[in-house]
């Protein structure tokens, strides 16, 4: 096997760590995890497994309407502190090559979107309309315009606002935190990839295209000679675009790369929604417990 | 008595059908307008039909009984407590419900299109909430565009149900406003879906209506609304997918300060259903729970009054006190409905009313029996053109209803300049809807001149889901307003209500919410049970009521002092009691230091207003307007009776003015407090039965009274130098115990004695003693973990309060006193007013620990 063809597959063991610690105690607390890797064409979730810590007073699960697996737990005894781990593991394939669907014009998606058999589609055509934290934007519009010119084809007009996206804006964790609206990232051309997902998915909506959100695991890969560091890989977020005939088609703004479409296997999903509110990986309500503060830990860890 | 009825029904018709008398209240008619239906008069002159009779009726009354009668209802109005503002709120005072004494007639036989339109409409949206909240067919099928949907602000995912899940019907109760054409033909102008608002006040104002015109009533044969509300009770019953035998149904409310409050306190009693918050539910286990004394108890249907979007903070978001963390987990359980269920304000908003024929005919393939007032909604380009073309002649709204807002924003919009509003339309079509300005009917209002005038109005019209349809209210909630809304402005706010009588050709069949059903009533000792919110309320009202009677029995001891024929000469009593006045709020501190007290206005000059002036904190009308609310929280739980005794003490707050209050003033208003309270006291003794509620009531009395005593003994009698022989005169006075004294001791005044009476005399219900053995006894009675060891926190506290005050000897601290010693009265009367409060917040913590605010966890910022 040359050092260039594509493996097969990659499989992944993924374990990803959220604790809570509270000032006070608190009584009792409900929570919603989007968590568990979804299974795809391309990829498959072999074993999944919460472990909460105190131990719940009850579980329960459901698919919500994006098809993705929500865990529900709640706790009722007075504890000061939380710890949820997900443990799963992935296979994941590479994505079949581009067809020649994929070179149809974008403006003619938008417009099967807009009056076509695409917008009778509640499936596709939801993703086209705004959402609280990608919202619809004359000035994003306008700069997606540069690269969405009449008649382009949808997948290159996309791969140049991807690269555009990643030349023009800085990763700056300490830009922005978790509320920031994406205008303020549009004007401060920083951000963290979650932003980055949200920008280009505005980009997107603001054109009439549909574009959702993925939330999932990037593999960062060890410098050569270096071990591979536990703990410093991420959650991470990317842009799923609606491509017409082609479907559904990936972008990764903060990275400038198509996931798992080239060499390289290191894109695992987790959850599909319209935007991070609809993926929020841990949604939680509690009781009292004052003050908290969180941290969180992924590890992804390649399997032979 | 039946057959008198009959008679007299049967007299008072024939009567009705002879041309109307001269004069009567209808004899006078008013210029109907051009375009505009009036019910009452005919166009040409004349009544309408059933009108006609119940003009035969009115013009046998006496003249100026009506308006004698009305008077009457008013008091009953005022009494009752309608109202439809926040009760909590200092800034807005509940403002009264203002009914218009004249029904609104309207024949059976033309409601009878009324019941078959709605019934028509309320299946059709319950469909449509059923395919939008499911296969979306009617997206994929092109008959509603997919912004309909998406676009919408309401619309959540979470409402939908996943069809593993137990299927839900999402309309079970549902109202619509309505008017009449210049034909007379009925028009939809706004349908309710959430959860509608106003059948309270159709109970309310058909109570009134029906005691006002007996006569009227019984002739005109107005069929009853009770069996629509028993046909919704059994809806209710039957949504309990659990204990189907005796299910607990509850009323969740947003709570006092909501403008609904009255109506659903009204409505939960009428319906006898227990009034929640969302702080008194918690989810375990994918089941609702009731917080009560007693520990958790199931609830397995949710008659839901807030809006859908604030019951859920955990999947909606938002922390809304009357959210219930895990609702929606529950519901999709199936182990509790709420109803409405969640979601079910989606098809309210009126960009749907533009689609409702085309819906009738994909949906259930017929056409609309009732029409809609005609909408266009701007996201199609021929409705868009339209609406541009006729702005002038259109009322803009936003299309899609955000619940509280679009009034406003309506008329927001109206305001506009037109070409504003045009350039809003183009830029966000798929926001507005135009819509026809509708001319609303006219009936007759009463004025108190006794004569009318025409008023315009909108009908809103109920329907309870009912086996596989809807029953249909037989009346409803008439508003009325003098003026037609503005041009292309939005709703004018209803100034006046009207009862709607529907009437029919025969006596309607009795029915009562209270008769017995088939099955026979299991005997019970105690009501449900009692929600901890419902006891922290109870033992803070029983707390206020003696807080108000320690004050108003001061100041009456005060102010007798000051207004008597001596007051030229100070009572030696006086200073000691403006010290006592001063511990109470009711006066500035400073006033009691010398020095500071010269340069103060003059006590006597000020003390009147102040305590009688609402704004002043701690006076005697700030704490009468504190116990007001806090039964106002406890309107569902009190008698008829105790609240217009309420009404009442608050009522003389209000209407007294206090620049210019004198003494006089002071002593007539303190007294009037007295007799209320000791009203109020026996109404609590007398009515209530011995269960929860009355324990915490009356735990509450009992502390507060002995706080209050220990209080005014203290400060009275704790110093070691010998009081003024008229102090103990008025401190016997102010705890209502002189009569006792002068029937032992005659007029031989000496502390042993009066500190026997007022601290340990465990016979005088005025005596400390007296407070803590009662208050012993409630707690021995109230519920405790079985489970733990030794004694709680309250019960200890209680022991060594009622060990204390047993062990003291009044008669060896009145030798000591003699002997200038202090004799160890102040450290006992010290620690009472410490142990007191404790034992109050020891009670607290145990019976009624409020989940505190919810806080939401959801914000993990990625780093990659």
């Amino acid at each position: 096997m040359s050092a260039d063809s594509p493996p097969a597959a990659a499989r992944f063991r993924i374990r990803h760590t959220t604790k809570y610690s509270y000032t006070d105690p608190a009584p009792v607390c409900h929570n919603a995890l989007h968590l568990m890797p979804r299974t795809t064409p391309w990829q498959q979730c072999r074993a999944y497994r919460l472990a909460i810590s105190p131990e719940p007073a009850e579980k329960s699960w459901r698919t919500d309407l994006f098809d993705n697996r929500v865990d529900y737990f709640s706790v009722h005894e007075p504890h000061r502190g939380m710890a949820i781990t997900a443990h799963s593991e992935v296979e994941v394939q590479p994505r079949p090559g581009l067809s020649k669907d994929a070179i149809v014009a974008w403006d003619a998606v938008a417009e099967d979107l807009r009056s076509g058999q695409a917008s009778r589609e509640p499936g596709v055509v939801q993703f086209r309309f705004p959402s609280q934290q990608a919202p619809i934007e004359a000035q994003i519009g306008a700069y997606a315009a540069e690269s969405l010119q009449p008649g382009r084809s949808i997948v290159e007009a996309l791969r140049e606002l991807t690269q555009r996206i990643h030349a023009d804006f800085r990763f700056d964790p300490k830009a922005t935190n978790v509320s920031t609206p994406v205008h303020e990232v549009f004007e401060k051309r920083a951000g963290v990839c979650q932003d980055f997902a949200h920008l280009q998915i505005s980009c997107l909506r603001s054109l009439g295209l549909a574009a959702r959100y993925v939330s999932g695991y990037l593999r960062t890969l060890p410098p050569p000679g270096k071990p591979r560091l536990i703990g410093a890989d991420a959650s991470h977020a990317w842009v799923s675009a609606y491509c017409g005939a082609a479907g559904w088609i990936d972008f990764d703004p903060t990275n400038d790369v198509m996931p798992n479409e080239g060499p390289a296997l290191d894109h695992v999903t987790v959850a599909y929604g319209r935007d991070y509110a609809d993926v929020c990986p841990i949604q939680g309500v509690f009781v009292g417990g004052g003050q908290h503060t969180m941290s969180v830990e992924v590890d992804v860890m390649p399997l032979p | 008595m039946q057959g008198q009825q009959q008679t007299a029904g049967g007299a008072w018709s024939s009567a009705a059908g002879m041309p109307p008398a001269a004069g009567g209240l209808l004899g006078a008619r008013y210029a109907v307008a051009a375009d505009t239906y009036d019910e009452a008069f005919l166009p040409g002159g004349g009544l309408r039909d059933r009108w006609s009779d119940l003009q035969g009726l009115l013009s046998r009354l006496p003249a100026g009984e009506f308006g004698r009668r009305w008077h009457e209802s008013q008091r009953m109005i005022y009494e009752n407590g309608l109202s439809y503002t926040a009760f909590g709120d200092p800034q807005h005072r509940p403002r009264p419900w203002h009914l218009d004494p004249l029904p609104l007639v309207i024949p059976a036989e033309q409601w009878q299109t009324v019941t078959a339109g709605l019934t028509q409409r309320a299946q059709l949206l319950r469909l449509l909430l059923a395919d939008l909240y499911g296969p979306q067919m009617l997206i994929r099928n092109g008959v509603l565009p997919a912004d309909a949907l998406f676009l919408h602000p309401g619309y959540k995912r979470a409402y939908h149900r996943d069809a593993s899940e137990p299927a839900v019907d999402y309309l079970q109760f549902y109202a619509a406003d309505l008017t009449r054409a210049s034909d007379g033909s009925w028009w939809v102008l706004d349908d309710r879906t959430e959860a509608p608002s106003g059948a309270g006040f159709v109970l309310e104002n058909r109570v009134v209506t029906s005691r006002m015109l007996p006569e009227a009533f019984r002739a005109l044969f107005v069929r009853r609304l009770a069996p629509f509300f028993i046909a919704w009770q059994e809806r209710l019953h039957e949504l309990a997918r659990t204990h189907a035998d005796n299910p607990r149904i509850v009323y969740l409310s947003q709570g006092p300060h909501s403008p609904d409050y009255f109506e659903d306190a009204y409505l939960a009693r009428y319906l006898g259903y227990t009034l929640v918050e969302g702080g008194d539910l918690a989810v375990r286990h994918s089941r609702v729970w009731l917080k009560t004394l007693e520990g958790l108890s199931p609830v397995d249907v949710i008659l839901r009054r807030p809006n859908s979007d604030r019951c859920d903070p955990l999947e909606l978001g938002g922390s809304w006190p009357c959210g219930v963390t895990g609702l929606l987990q529950a519901t999709r359980a199936g182990n509790v409905v709420a109803a409405n269920p969640l979601g079910s304000g989606l098809v309210e908003s009126p960009l749907f009313m533009a689609f409702m024929p085309r819906l009738a005919q994909a949906l259930l393939g017929e056409k609309l029996k009732l029409p809609g007032v005609a909408t266009w909604w701007c996201g199609e380009k021929t409705s868009l053109d339209y609406v541009l073309a006729n702005l002038p002649r259109l009322i803009i709204k936003p299309a899609y209803r955000r619940r509280g807002s679009d009034l406003l924003s309506a008329e927001k919009l109206a305001a506009l300049p037109p070409a504003e509003l045009a350039a809003r339309i183009k830029a966000k079509p798929q926001q507005f809807v135009g819509q026809e300005m509708v001319h609303r009917s006219t009936a007759p209002e009463w004025s108190s001149d006794g004569a009318i005038r025409p008023v315009h109005v909108v009908i809103r019209a109920f329907a309870a889901a009912s086996g596989d349809s809807f029953t249909v209210l037989e009346g409803g909630l008439a508003r009325t307003s003098t003026a037609e809304p503005a041009p292309a402005s939005g709703e004018p706010p209803a100034e006046k209500s009207k009862d709607a009588w529907i009437v029919g050709r025969e006596e309607a069949e009795f029915v009562s919410l209270l008769a017995p059903r088939d099955q026979s009533i299991a005997l019970r000792r105690t009501g449900a049970d009692l929600p901890s919110r419902v006891a922290d309320n109870a033992f803070w009202l029983g707390r206020q009521i003696e807080r108000a009677e320690a004050a108003a029995r001061l100041l009456r001891t005060v102010a007798l002092r000051m207004s008597s024929e001596s007051s030229g000469r100070t009572s030696p009593a006086l200073p000691a009691l403006w010290h006592v006045l001063a511990e109470q709020g009711q006066i500035e501190p400073g006033f009691v230091v010398e020095g500071i007290r010269q340069r103060l206005p003059k006590l006597e000059q000020v003390l009147p207003a102040a305590v009688l002036d609402p704004e002043q904190q701690g006076s005697l009308a700030a704490v009468i307007r504190q116990t007001f609310r806090t039964a106002s929280q406890l309107r569902d739980r009190i008698s008829l009776d105790t609240w217009r005794v309420i009404k009442r003490m608050q009522g003389q707050f209000e209407n007294s003015v206090p620049t210019g209050a004198d003494w006089t003033a002071l002593l007539n208003v303190s007294n009037e407090l007295i007799i209320d309270l000791a009203a109020l006291g026996g109404m609590v003794m007398e009515s209530m039965t011995r269960a929860q509620m009355y324990r915490f009531l009356d735990i509450g009395r009992r502390l507060e009274r002995a706080v209050q005593l220990a209080s005014l003994l203290r400060q009275c009698f704790g110093a070691a130098d010998s009081p003024p022989v008229e102090l103990y005169e008025a401190v016997l006075e102010i705890g209502d115990s002189l009569m006792t004294y002068r029937a032992r001791y005659l007029a031989n005044l000496q502390l042993a004695p009066v500190l026997d009476l007022l601290l340990t005399d465990e016979t005088n219900p005025r005596s400390v003693a007296f407070q803590l053995a009662a208050l012993e006894g409630h707690l021995d009675a109230l519920p405790r973990n079985e489970r733990r060891p030794g004694l709680d926190d309250d019960q200890r506290l209680m022991m060594s309060m009622v060990h204390d005050t047993r062990m003291i000897d009044v008669e060896h601290i009145a030798e000591q006193r003699s002997l200038g010693e202090e004799g160890g009265l102040s450290p006992l009367l010290e620690r009472l007013e410490t142990d007191l409060p404790a034992l109050s917040d020891a009670l607290a913590h145990r019976f009624f620990a409020h989940a505190g605010p919810t806080v939401q966890v959801a914000s993990i910022h990625f780093d990659s």
